[in-house]
């Protein structure tokens, strides 16, 4: 029992980043239906920048709170603007041109950052000092809870929720759904489309900043090419919960999470990605639009 | 039917593709060692290029995992030679119907996605092609490490064993694949793959069996990329898991959308671009693929139907 206790604790923790990275995939294909295949690079490259702000700030002893939010910060405002500079100059000018033309721009776009990300920090893994965070654990039953897994737990669930917010009751949420559903009668209702594509590519990529940081504070390392894996496997949490649906990807994230961390108990590590992209074939084969996404009659 | 009197420019033009193979024939004669080596290397991914095409450029499938059909012929060449003996030019029959089979069968449960669940489906099938062959599985893969010492293809009691050798038998093999593109793209089987690529529903209201022609361009495809696979491994004498990576079939999608969906020249050109062009700036290795990504968006902005699209269709 306990043990599943504690599968479940690393689930939701490992499901926390994916739902936060996942935003960002499903965000931009809800509104130009483009896969940006730089999304999980501009997640990890945040997770450059934050252990460069956490390692410049103090030597040796524990990160501060102020420098911790600090950290996440930076990478979260630095990777917005990454990915509105990516929009204006790589997917706006091809938003008229085949759609497969943008899906190619967004491949250069990732192994531009990535190897950006390689010969700035070097192509050796860039491991995150042990103290930079409290060493805290917490005991619940024979199962624990450290310190990072709390807040990665708490920081997503709080983001989410406050993405839900923004998307569900405010007006320009309002305007980001208009646009998803049809881009031209947004446009006729006066909803500005360019500032809303613009503002997914900020909005995503900031909540993939976080993610990426995550990842970086849980596993302790980072390396220049982990965006690709680490977006991929975002981008099926997207899907298993219906692209495009914003609650779909926090809910694919945590159920992707969560499978993995059950898997891992079951089959060994070297086939873990195979299991994970297995499921995603026979969601695909069974349910292509996902959980929660709807049965929409294809398009034609 | 009458064919329209072809212009002096047709004609140039026509004249383009034999003399570009003519001119590669001297190859061996006029260049060193290392540039018939980068040559053949090119002429196969070409061909592996050309085969992405037929799936993704003329049956329009956003096939993201053709490394896969690649790394089956590969292996099976790999494994035939080097477990059971046989001469190189007896596996090459199997490799291509292999990996034929496989890309009927991985592409039979697929095919009726739509675009991007496709390409999704396709990269995992990649993935996990790539995980069992480190994971060397049934034994026979060598794991991480692949298989070493493939033999040297013997042609009428000739060992092919000079890198020039080589170099034509990938050359001509690379002639013959140009020749099938050229009847495929004039045959009826050619005409469905581009009809079902510009209006799947009006193509199916003429009768037309969408998921056998979409399967058959996987299994064409595929076939030809585990020839390619064959000739990959007698160059190289030797097979690994790293040759046939996601990034590998992303590198092949790209080529084909940077040089021109459903032109010859266009996925040549881009073959050229992403294998040679590396090659001369081998200096500058840390910097290569930043500017490639950078070149990759420059070329899409500027000239979103790629370098060298397809003419208009005759």
């Amino acid at each position: 029992m306990d043990v599943v206790l504690q599968q479940f604790i690393n689930g939701v923790t490992v499901g926390g980043f994916y739902a936060l990275i996942a935003l960002g995939y499903t965000m931009v294909y809800g509104v130009l239906k483009l896969i940006n295949f730089a999304h999980g690079d501009l997640c990890i490259l945040a997770a450059f920048i934050g252990l460069t702000v956490l390692t410049s700030g103090l030597g040796g002893a524990n990160a501060g709170a102020l420098l911790l939010a600090a950290a996440f910060i930076v990478a979260a405002v630095a990777v917005g603007i990454a990915g509105a500079v990516l929009e204006f100059t790589a997917y706006r000018p091809l938003r008229k041109a085949h759609r497969l033309s943008a899906v190619v721009s967004a491949l250069g776009a990732s192994m531009l950052i990535e190897n950006g990300i390689m010969l700035i920090w070097s192509p050796q893994v860039q491991v995150f000092p042990a103290n930079l965070l409290p060493d805290l654990t917490w005991k619940i039953g024979s199962a624990s809870i450290s310190f990072v897994q709390v807040m990665i737990i708490a920081g997503s669930l709080i983001l989410m929720a406050a993405l839900y917010f923004y998307v569900h009751h405010t007006r320009f949420g309002t305007a980001i759904r208009a646009a998803a559903i049809d881009q031209d009668a947004a446009r006729l209702m006066g909803i500005n489309v360019n500032r809303v594509i613009a503002s997914v590519f900020v909005v995503g990529p900031a909540l993939g900043a976080v993610g990426g940081l995550f990842v970086g504070l849980y596993y302790r390392e980072a390396y220049f090419n982990m965006g690709w894996i680490y977006g991929l496997n975002a981008f099926i949490a997207a899907i298993i919960g219906g692209i495009g649906n914003i609650p779909g990807a926090m809910l694919g994230g945590l159920l992707l999470g969560l499978f993995n961390a059950f898997a891992a108990g079951y089959v060994s590590s070297s086939w873990q990605e195979a299991i994970t992209f297995a499921l995603l074939i026979a969601i695909l084969l069974v349910r292509p639009t996902g959980i929660l996404g709807e049965r929409v009659a294809e398009k034609i | 039917m009458v064919a329209p009197r072809p212009t002096a420019l047709g004609r140039a033009r026509r004249a383009l593709g034999p003399a570009f193979w003519l001119l590669g024939l001297l190859v061996p004669v006029l260049l060193g060692g290392s540039w018939i080596s980068i040559l053949a290397i090119f002429a196969i991914y070409a061909i592996v290029a050309l085969s992405q095409d037929i799936v993704l450029g003329r049956a329009g499938m956003y096939d993201m995992g053709h490394a896969v059909y690649f790394g089956v012929g590969a292996y099976v060449t790999a494994i035939l030679n080097t477990r059971l003996g046989w001469p190189i030019f007896a596996t090459w029959p199997i490799a291509i119907v292999v990996a034929a089979l496989v890309g009927v069968v991985l592409s039979a449960g697929i095919v009726k996605l739509r675009g991007d669940y496709l390409l999704v489906a396709t990269i995992g099938f990649n993935i996990i092609f790539v995980l069992a062959l480190g994971n060397n599985v049934a034994d026979v893969t060598g794991g991480p490490d692949g298989i070493f010492g493939i033999g040297v293809p013997q042609l009428f009691g000739t060992a092919l064993s000079s890198q020039g050798a080589l170099f034509y038998l990938d050359w001509l093999a690379l002639a013959a694949v140009l020749l099938l593109m050229r009847n495929l793209e004039r045959s009826r089987i050619g005409r469905v793959f581009r009809y079902l690529k510009e209006d799947e529903l009006a193509a199916t209201t003429l009768g037309i069996d969408a998921r056998y022609y979409k399967i058959l361009a996987f299994a064409i495809g595929a076939g030809v990329a585990g020839a390619a696979g064959t000739l990959f491994a007698v160059q190289l004498a030797s097979v690994s898991p790293g040759s046939f990576v996601f990034t590998e079939s992303v590198t092949l999608f790209a080529i084909v959308l940077v040089g021109g969906q459903a032109s010859i020249p266009g996925v040549l050109l881009g073959t050229a671009l992403m294998f040679v062009v590396p090659q001369v700036f081998r200096g500058l290795a840390q910097y290569r693929y930043f500017a490639f990504g950078i070149a990759m968006i420059v070329v899409m902005v500027l000239r979103p139907q790629g370098i060298w699209p397809r003419g208009r269709a005759r």
